[in-house]
């Protein structure tokens, strides 16, 4: 099986200091792969060298076996990446039918945005019945679905999400991983960085653990649940004698 | 070039032109050297707070204004000129103290553009106050010499080249240069900010109510509102960046070239020199941050560390 | 000496090239984070093209509006292709300085050239209609600026549009809310600017054509206007057009008050006066958070 995405030796670096360290790992399509770690150890790093908005000092990054880092920002998308951010970024001024529809800007995504739309409405109905307001007066829970929606819209084969579950109420947090769920059912792979550890490693096929700029670890997501170095560091102090 | 060669530079310069009018009786001469020392003062005090506190002023003119408005009320009351250019620092750091709190609270741009309205609307009020062209009393037109206002210019541009250098390794300046360099990372680690940019900015608008001065003993016959033109200002900002903010000896480079420009272009075309500067200037700022200084130094080969400055215009 | 009714009037005129003149500027500025203060010296160029069509080719000045556009929008495309497009390199924060730095170049090089080209002198054209008043009541409105002012207004109803459902306009909105985002899902936000660096250039210059035909144009305009134009985006902060214009509209009836009040000379003060009280209400600019 031929890896979507591969990321080799990668290294970075903001102002001084290293954020990424010989960072290695891939995603294979279809997979749902998470990335763990604690605040600072770099996550949101990674995610911005694979979408171009980080430039990295070293190593590669590959789509399709082609080589990722000569794609301009932009032009990522058309490729079949899409992002998440964290802190969802929407464009908060706009109505949510406007931010979806930017999600399918680019030419490949825009010739299918209508059966975009489609998926999109089925997956989130909330976002229909409010496609007209301002997503500024949206509720966190309904942002985040309008940021997963917009980065649907561009017909992705790699979904990547930096922390989807921050900030939102419990009850709607399960709802957005349920809609991850069918995503990946439906073929898109999903690379995952998520605070929610116990969520993520259920959700997840693999996993990889990234510390202070360097992968520490990886594993099937069942198998890491259960590695006692995980349940005690990410999963609370009584985990680890579960 | 070291500092001290820099230094006995400009010391050399001065000495020069101090001795310039025993030998020399060309009143277009002295008038020349005149004006490059006046734009010097103006170019100096300017760079105080642009270069050395990182914030562009765009108002220069109207603290020029004040020095001139009251160092010409005084001196044709009967001051000395001396006292009365005095009075006009005076008056301008005065002003400058009234609204530095408030204008530092702008940051950036809008500290630009606010003090630009200020300058603006100093001038319209005083053009609309002060109509009448302001002329010297014909005793003083009769017993008028070119060298007094000449020593005047030396001494005032002198003062703000030794005033810049001192600030650059006083206290005052090492701690604005932190600012400069970041403020907040600066107002994290104890540099109180505001007061060291209010002495700043004292300093370089007395500097320029003195320069305000020695116009008004220079010129015999002008508008009150012309001395708060912002032409004034512009001509500091273009020497200043030209020669190398922040710099020592920017200033004295720029307002040479500037004014040698200005003069020798005028006959051709008006505002040629205005052309050539702003497309300079232009170049400096996306390209050449620190001005011909740094071309200089560039071309003899020097790798001189000016006083922890990273490229890049103030920021 | 004109009953106050009529000076208002009259400023509501002059307010509506006010908020036309801002209108780019506000563009410029909210998309790229640039503060052209050379953008008056675009207005006066766009004046100085509407003359010299009539001078020469004798074309009326609101249809030279149909040829002044499209250059000032191709002047848009080469100033930023060839200077400001550097300038968006940097951060936000030293871009608005850089930019006011390249601007305050450029307009002194935009000045010098006109008045090389040009000389100092005012230009104005004069219709042969260009005399003529609407009579309502005791106040007389002169035929031309009310039809710039409607011209003015359906710029900004068309900029308005353009911004809302051309699917470029919605992509420079977006670029200017969070350009990292806009890169995200595909825009190309340096097309993004130039297309918004263009449009502000066009309505820089159909400001200057209206603002020749209705008073008059010469090189030193070009302070003048940027300040008006800073004075107003400042007013209206930043976001909407339609607010822009409203906020010109408001300027020019508190110059043409203030006038009145405290007599001509003081015109000019008022505006300032507004400028700096509302600068110091928002010391962080006009980026701050909704």
């Amino acid at each position: 099986m031929s890896a979507l995405l591969e990321v080799e030796g990668l290294d970075a670096a903001y102002g001084d200091s290293r954020a990424l360290s010989g960072v290695t790992l891939s995603v294979g399509p279809g997979e749902i792969v998470a990335l763990l770690g604690p605040n600072g150890a770099g996550k949101s790093t990674l995610l911005g060298c694979i979408a171009g908005l980080v430039r990295p000092r070293a190593g590669t990054i590959r789509w399709d076996g082609r080589d990722l880092r000569a794609v301009s920002a932009h032009r990522i998308v058309e490729h079949g990446l899409a992002v998440v951010p964290e802190g969802r970024r929407l464009f908060g001024s706009m109505t949510v039918e406007d931010n979806l529809e930017l999600g399918a800007f680019s030419p490949r995504a825009r010739a299918g945005r209508r059966a975009s739309f489609e998926r999109v409405y089925a997956l989130f109905p909330v976002l229909r019945t409010r496609r007209r307001q301002i997503v500024r007066a949206l509720s966190g829970g309904q942002q985040q679905m309008v940021a997963v929606g917009r980065a649907l819209m561009a017909s992705p084969r790699l979904l990547m999400l930096d922390e989807p579950s921050l900030g939102i109420a419990p009850q709607l947090v399960s709802a957005i991983l349920d809609a991850l769920v069918e995503i990946n059912r439906a073929g898109v792979a999903i690379f995952l960085v998520e605070q929610n550890v116990r969520a993520a490693l259920t959700l997840a096929h693999r996993a990889y653990i990234l510390e202070g700029g360097r992968i520490v670890g990886a594993g099937g997501g069942a198998e890491l649940l259960r590695d006692p170095h995980v349940r005690r560091a990410y999963l609370g102090p009584l985990a680890a004698h579960e | 070039m070291s500092a001290r060669a820099g230094g006995l530079a400009l010391l050399a310069l001065f000495a020069a032109l101090a001795l310039l009018p025993l030998g020399v009786h060309r009143d277009d001469l002295l008038n020349f050297v005149l004006l490059v020392l006046l734009t010097i003062t103006l170019a100096q005090s300017w760079n105080i707070v642009a270069g050395y506190a990182g914030q562009v002023n765009l108002g220069h003119a109207a603290f020029f204004g004040l020095g001139a408005l009251t160092a010409r009320t005084l001196w044709i009351g009967g001051a000395p000129i001396v006292l009365a250019t005095f009075a006009g620092a005076l008056v301008a750091a005065t002003f400058a103290m009234l609204i530095g709190a408030a204008a530092f609270r702008l940051r950036g741009a809008y500290f630009a553009i606010g003090t630009l309205a200020l300058g603006e609307i100093l001038r319209t009020t005083v053009g609309n106050v002060l109509p009448e062209i302001s002329t010297l009393p014909v005793a003083s037109i009769a017993g008028y010499r070119l060298a007094h206002r000449y020593y005047l210019a030396l001494a005032l541009a002198a003062l703000s080249v030794i005033a810049v250098a001192l600030l650059a390794r006083s206290r005052l300046g090492l701690g604005m240069q932190a600012i400069r360099e970041d403020e907040d990372a600066a107002e994290a680690s104890g540099v109180a900010a505001l007061g060291l940019k209010l002495r700043a900015l004292v300093l370089s608008t007395g500097l320029a109510g003195a320069a305000g001065g020695l116009f008004a003993y220079y010129q015999i016959s002008y508008y009150p509102a012309h001395a708060f033109n912002p032409t004034w200002t512009f001509d500091a900002l273009l020497v200043t960046f030209i020669g190398g903010v922040g710099t020592l000896h920017g200033p004295v480079l720029g307002a040479i070239l500037y004014v040698f420009l200005k003069e020798y272009l005028t006959v051709r075309w008006v505002d040629f020199h205005l052309l050539i500067f702003g497309v300079l200037f232009i170049a400096i700022v996306l390209l050449f941050p620190g001005g011909l200084v740094q071309a200089l130094i560039q071309a003899g080969n020097g790798a001189r560390r000016r006083l922890g400055r990273r490229s890049g215009a103030p920021t | 000496m004109l009953l106050i009714e009529q000076q208002i009037v009259l400023g509501l005129l002059l307010g509506g090239l006010y908020g036309l003149a801002a209108a780019g500027l506000s563009l410029v500025f909210g998309v790229l984070k640039v503060l052209d203060v050379a953008h008056g010296e675009l207005i006066m160029l766009g004046g100085y093209g509407a003359f010299w069509l009539f001078a020469l080719l004798h074309w009326d000045p609101f249809a030279s509006l149909l040829v002044v556009i499209p250059i000032s929008l191709l002047l848009g495309v080469v100033l930023y292709a060839v200077l400001f497009g550097f300038v968006v390199r940097a951060d936000e924060e030293t871009r608005v300085k850089n930019s006011l730095l390249v601007g305050f170049g450029l307009a002194l090089a935009l000045h010098a050239l006109a008045v090389r080209l040009w000389t100092a002198d005012d230009r104005s054209i004069t219709t042969s209609y260009g005399g003529t008043v609407i009579a309502v009541g005791e106040l007389s409105i002169p035929v031309i600026r009310l039809l710039s002012l409607a011209v003015a207004f359906a710029l900004i109803v068309g900029l308005h549009l353009l911004l809302t459902r051309w699917r470029w306009g919605k992509a420079i909105r977006a670029t200017a809310e969070d350009w990292q985002a806009a890169l995200l899902t595909g825009i190309d936000v340096r097309r993004a600017y130039l297309l918004a660096f263009a449009i502000g250039t066009a309505l820089a210059g159909a400001a200057g054509t209206l603002v020749t035909v209705g008073y008059s144009v010469s090189p030193s305009i070009g302070l003048e206007w940027t300040l008006k134009a800073l004075i107003v985006v400042v007013l209206a902060g930043l976001g909407s057009m339609l607010g822009t214009f409203v906020a010109g509209l408001f300027l020019g009836v508190a110059e043409a008050l203030s006038a009145a009040v405290f007599g001509g000379p003081y015109r000019e003060v008022v505006g300032l006066v507004i400028f700096v009280v509302v600068l110091m209400l928002r010391p962080r600019g006009l980026f701050g958070a909704r």
